[in-house]
């Protein structure tokens, strides 16, 4: 093994790989811009108001009970301040929530959408006690038919509200109060119909208190309880409760990351391996370094591409954790672990790449010897759940020493809230050390014979030849 | 003078098919080695086998002194018959790829990596990707690959093909250049009239065995001539007058003119002298053996006939299959 040769062959490979535009693209700047896009499509979407459906709702309010309070209630400077209260909120919550929100440029983004808020103007109408609601259907669906413009736009009718005669006051008491029914425009704002359903159930319900002689203001004082978050009492001290996170999110995340850091070096290998072998550089590379150099090498190219994917999405991760206070739940050896069992799985998913590669003439020919791997590989997700749910249970424990799914689920297990005992892990790490090395002889035996060999793409079987003939 | 190649014996089988049957042969260092015969006979994979890409399953090989060329590999400069380049990377960087593999120095290694592009007249090439420059640019491009670390053994498998005469003449100069600098070339080809002209010396594979080892000249005595072109006046309709001359054994039209072949034993000068007198000529020569001539002698055993042109039309479409040439 000539040291400085694999170092060649490692160094081109993760170059021809990780430094083209592609993979910047793909594996960096995406990821990075994805913070700032999302806040930018926020922020576009506050700003981006539909224009205010203004109109005319006609209300059909037989005991003339909810009428005057509605028309209070859809005042338009009413509405507007509202709405801005409401508005206020929503921002205030994501500023606490995202920081990138606290950024002076953000906040003064925030007020001026907030500013420019177009809130509905609405006229609320009565129908007289004389109109047939049918007849008001009509004339909102004639309105709708002809779809001319209103030349003035108070007289556009947003809908028809048909008030119950016993919505206030019970008619029989042995039954509950009525209700209403709206009759709305197609296509309103979501906002603008919640706040006419709002409004008219305030209204009614603003009513029957009165009727029933019961102040409002001591309902509400009633019935608001200040929820505060529950905190967990941890041997360290009081933290804010994580459960959801540490349980599920940082799991399945790690999970996840490991997975898709070992399927991109190793589709990657795939990939170039085939390249070069249909551009017949193979034999070139060959005639200069012995096979087993040529696949050391372009196995530890494209770990360094895995491994700089990893860092980047690692330290991006831990980062928003450190941000969110939640800093420790990825201590330094959970870090150390998971790049440990990535070098793992990622030789063994390496090896399998490097010697379908090696063993094909074209992609399309690997993708039948890929199915099996491609199952494999999937097993970690698709038994997350159980895993997460009882990280110790003995189908858990079982699975933590089948390589080479075994990193994928010992990854679960390390980063929940109840972590594997020491000895499983060192244990897991022989077993997959032992995998790796299995994984790596059969590789190098394939990848000796099926580098030079043309023609009919091998079956397992051939492969299983291959593997004795080497 | 040590040997820069030698096998003993070498035996190589994929599967049931024998590839390459108890070849036996020294290559000194130094000289310049043709190895030729039709496709599929062998050779690339004696050639591998030289290079350590394969190995024998029986046999013992040298390279350079050394039990195979896994320990001189770097000492060796090699073009295999499959052209391969990275196509998205661009010339200078390949070819200072292959110099770094091949151990060399990065020092001054672009220095040399130009020098080179700069003698097969693609010095403006460097920048380019690989995959813009024309088939033949190409092939020049993996002969400096394989040339670049100043190698003492020279394999190249059938280095011609796909070039046109202005290139063909660029590379043979190239090949005799290495050649007078001491370096032991090997090229394989299975056109041989272009083994004819480079080499000092000739190995001829067929079906996987050595069916001839010897120098140009030697060959040429070997298959001493047996035959005489002539074109006498009269046309080839002269043909049966000829065939009276004593000491002729028949008489064939060719080409236009008549071959003639001698008996046992007459010596060719004097059956030039006797035809010469006989009656007027416009050409007379003795006919220089070929070596597909010399080939089809010996696979065909000396028989002449249909069998031998229908082998002489494949040799020269370069497409001899292994079946056709059994028998």
């Amino acid at each position: 093994m000539n040291l400085s040769k694999i170092f060649r062959v490692a160094s081109r490979e993760f170059a021809s790989t990780a430094m083209t535009k592609g993979f910047i693209i793909g594996a960096i700047v995406v990821p990075a811009a994805m913070v700032p896009i999302i806040f930018l499509v926020m922020m576009l979407s506050m700003n981006a108001q539909p224009p205010a459906d203004n109109g005319t709702i006609y209300i059909l309010d037989p005991s003339s009970e909810v009428t005057s309070i509605l028309e209070d209630r859809l005042d338009p400077e009413q509405v507007r301040v509202r709405w801005k209260e409401r508005f206020q909120q929503i921002s205030d919550a994501a500023k606490s929530m995202i920081p990138q929100a606290n950024t002076p440029g953000a906040t003064s983004a925030i007020d001026k959408a907030a500013d420019s808020f177009q809130s509905p103007n609405i006229r609320v109408i009565s129908a007289g006690s004389d109109t047939n609601i049918d007849q008001l259907k009509e004339e909102l669906r004639q309105q709708v038919a002809s779809q001319s413009s209103q030349t003035d736009e108070i007289e556009r009718i947003l809908g028809v509200i048909e008030i119950d005669a016993d919505a206030t006051r019970k008619i029989n008491p042995e039954e509950g109060f009525g209700s209403y029914q709206a009759f709305l425009r197609p296509k309103l704002n979501e906002e603008t119909v919640s706040e006419i359903e709002n409004s008219v159930e305030w209204s009614i319900r603003e009513k029957r208190y009165e009727n029933a002689g019961i102040d409002r203001n001591v309902v509400s004082e009633i019935s608001r309880v200040e929820s505060r978050k529950s905190q967990e009492i941890t041997a360290d001290g009081e933290r804010g409760n994580s459960s959801g996170l540490s349980n599920f999110a940082i799991p399945f995340g790690s999970m996840l990351l490991l997975l898709i850091a070992t399927m991109t070096g190793g589709q990657y290998l795939l990939t170039t391996t085939i390249e070069e072998k249909s551009n017949r550089v193979v034999e070139v590379l060959l005639s200069a370094l012995s096979p087993m150099e040529l696949m050391t090498g372009k196995i530890l190219g494209q770990m360094g591409v895995g491994l700089s994917l990893l860092l980047i999405y690692n330290s991006v991760g831990i980062l928003a954790l450190v941000v969110f206070g939640l800093g420790d739940l990825m201590t330094p050896g959970k870090v150390i672990l998971f790049f440990v069992y990535f070098i793992l799985a990622y030789f063994m998913f390496a090896s399998l790449m490097a010697a379908i590669g090696s063993a094909v003439n074209d992609l399309r020919e690997a993708q039948s010897l890929m199915t099996p791997v491609m199952l494999m590989m999937f097993v970690p997700y698709i038994f997350f759940m159980p895993v997460i749910r009882a990280p110790n249970s003995l189908l858990s424990t079982v699975m933590s020493f089948i390589p080479p799914i075994s990193p994928f689920i010992m990854i679960m297990r390390v980063s929940s809230n109840d972590p594997p005992p020491m000895w499983q892990v060192g244990a897991s790490i022989f077993v997959n050390m032992i995998g790796v090395m299995i994984f790596l002889w059969v590789a190098a035996k394939v990848f000796r014979v099926g580098l030079l060999m043309y023609g009919k793409p091998p079956n397992l079987r051939t492969l299983f030849k291959w593997v004795r003939m080497a | 003078m040590t040997n820069a190649v030698s096998m003993q014996g070498v035996r190589k089988t994929f599967g049931r098919k024998v590839a390459v049957e108890g070849i036996d042969l020294t290559i000194p260092q130094g000289s310049i080695y043709g190895f030729i015969g039709p496709n599929g006979a062998g050779k690339t994979t004696t050639i591998r086998m030289i290079m350590s890409i394969l190995f024998p399953d029986s046999g013992e090989l040298s390279v350079l002194g050394k039990k195979s060329a896994v320990e001189s590999k770097d000492q060796i400069g090699y073009l295999p018959e499959e052209r391969g380049i990275y196509k998205k990377m661009k010339v200078g960087a390949f070819l200072t790829h292959m110099g770094r593999l091949k151990g060399m120095d990065s020092q001054g290694l672009r220095t040399t990596v130009m020098e080179w592009l700069d003698r097969v007249e693609l010095a403006d090439v460097a920048k380019k990707k690989c995959e813009e420059l024309s088939k033949g640019m190409q092939q020049k491009v993996q002969f400096i690959a394989s040339v670049l670390h100043n190698p003492d053994l020279i394999i190249l498998d059938e280095p011609f093909s796909g070039l046109d005469p202005v290139n063909m003449r660029l590379l043979r100069t190239l090949i005799d250049e290495q050649h007078s600098n001491g370096k032991t070339v090997i090229f394989s080809t299975h056109v041989m009239y272009q083994a004819e002209q480079i080499c000092d010396h000739i190995i001829m594979i067929h079906q996987g065995r050595k069916v001839l080892d010897d120098t140009l000249d030697d060959i040429r005595t070997r298959f001493d001539p047996r035959a005489i072109h002539v074109d006498p006046v009269g046309g080839i309709a002269q043909a049966d007058q000829i065939a009276k001359i004593q000491g002729i054994s028949h008489v064939t039209p060719v080409e236009g003119v008549l071959e003639v072949v001698l008996k046992e034993g007459v010596d060719p000068q004097e059956a030039m002298k006797s035809m010469l007198g006989a009656m007027p000529l416009n050409r007379i020569e003795i006919k220089r053996p070929t070596l597909e001539d010399v080939f089809i002698e010996i696979v065909t055993g000396g028989h002449r006939g249909q069998h031998a042109q229908a082998l002489r039309a494949e040799l020269l479409a370069g497409t001899t299959s292994e079946s056709e040439a059994e028998s």
